[in-house]
């Protein structure tokens, strides 16, 4: 009541957050490596590839000194398989999200957003990345010029976006005071959207049904008082 | 159940509910129109939940007033939410409705009411959302609908239709730049 921000993330604020993906870029003029906190970006050497995060790559593409390469999903033929995997394949849930590329075995190794290459070159072309959304959205408006057929490409996020939603707000019907929905693939950008609506959703069947949990629990406990002890729940967690 | 200063709560308790009194009290006759004489037993008034409650339930059995459930949760109301959900004009039963139900469930157990308000919660949010995400749902063909939606509802309502527009805010200022 006090903060008049509702809890979690607005959409400037998962955008920032989006700016650490790394993308390729290839590089129209030379620069030096530059220390940043995150650590050195490599030195651009045109014509060579290389890895940078989002936001420096936005800064260089205003000022004319890189194109930006995009990711293999946001082309317009892998845009439209996802697509179809979600219209037809994955009616009730999400098109699941890109797999890890394989362990080194190291223990601190990340595995999330935005520290996998899940926006490079190099990413799957047939799944959507966490930030999929954001850096779709981004590119789309910063660097329209490098993608292959922008207005196809804008079509096809705006379909997806509407499949997604929609599949979102369907979810809720399945949703019980104790249950949840399946949010497995869910971009940032659509938990942000989804977030006030379905916790408040959930919140609500869950006052519903405090009278009901209340009293599963007194007739728990009574049970349990009246010798159907834990000797009887071992052995069900036995089987 | 809300803090002390929730102002939904607060209002919520001050929903009527239908009672009858168990004994006849001098002197209280006002409460039914009759000013000046006693309440006798077994008149059927309507008081404010909060005061309801303390006099049904503080003094067990011997208790001077027995509740009955409201109107707005009779069978009436529920066999219409069974049958349709997104019909029912849940403002006009209860502002309040659905925390009515909660506290009305706290007092009495009664599973019926439980299953017909979750599943017509569930039904309903879903119609909710469509109006909420669509950006002239709340003027056209919802607004029948929507002036049907009780504190609660609308609180969901607000909280979809807010992030919608941060979501249509941020992707039209990035078109501007």
């Amino acid at each position: 009541m006090a903060l008049p921000l509702p809890p979690g993330l607005t959409p400037p604020e998962v955008a920032f957050l989006c700016e650490m993906e790394l993308v390729t870029v290839v590089p129209r003029q030379r620069l030096e490596g530059l220390e940043l906190l995150g650590g050195t970006t490599p030195e651009l050497r045109p014509p060579y590839r290389a890895v940078l995060p989002l936001w420096l790559a936005l800064l260089l593409k205003r000022q004319r000194r890189a194109n930006i390469l995009p990711p293999p999903w946001l082309h317009p033929s892998s845009l439209d398989t996802i697509l179809r995997l979600e219209t037809e394949v994955h009616k009730e849930t999400f098109s699941p999200p890109p797999l890890f590329p394989p362990s080194n075995n190291n223990l601190h190794e990340t595995r999330s957003a935005p520290f996998l290459p899940s926006c490079t070159a190099d990413a799957a072309a047939d799944a959507l990345p966490y930030h999929w959304l954001e850096v779709g959205e981004i590119l789309l408006d910063a660097a329209p010029d490098d993608l292959v057929e922008p207005d196809t490409v804008r079509r096809l996020m705006r379909d997806l976006r509407e499949v997604r939603m929609a599949k979102m707000r369907a979810g809720v019907a399945v949703l019980d005071g104790g249950a949840v929905v399946g949010l497995k693939g869910v971009g940032g950008m659509e938990v942000s959207e989804g977030r006030a609506f379905i916790s408040g959703v959930i919140d609500n069947l869950r006052k519903i049904g405090a009278s009901r949990e209340q009293s599963r629990r007194e007739r728990e406990a009574e049970e349990r008082e009246n010798g159907y002890d834990d000797a009887d729940e071992d052995e069900d967690m036995g089987l | 159940m809300g803090s002390y200063y929730d102002i939904d709560s607060i209002l919520t308790d001050s929903q009527k509910v239908p009672c009858t009194f168990e004994l006849s009290v001098p002197g209280l006759g006002y409460l039914s129109g009759n000013a000046g004489g006693d309440m006798k037993q077994g008149t059927r008034c309507e008081l404010p939940l909060w005061l309801a409650e303390m006099l049904a339930v503080s003094l067990g059995n011997s208790a001077p007033i027995t509740l009955d459930i409201p109107d707005a949760l009779s069978q009436r109301v529920l066999n219409a939410l069974k049958a349709s959900p997104r019909s029912v004009d849940l403002r006009g039963q209860a502002p309040h409705f659905y925390r009515l139900g909660t506290r009305i469930l706290d007092l009495f157990e009664d599973e019926e009411i439980v299953d017909v308000l979750t599943e017509s919660f569930k039904k309903r949010a879903a119609e909710i959302a469509d109006h909420a995400y669509n950006p002239r749902g709340a003027l056209g063909e919802g607004a029948d609908f929507l002036q049907g939606i009780d504190e609660s509802e609308r609180e969901l309502f607000r909280a979809a239709h807010s992030s919608a527009k941060a979501m249509r805010e941020w992707m039209g200022e990035m078109k501007k730049k």
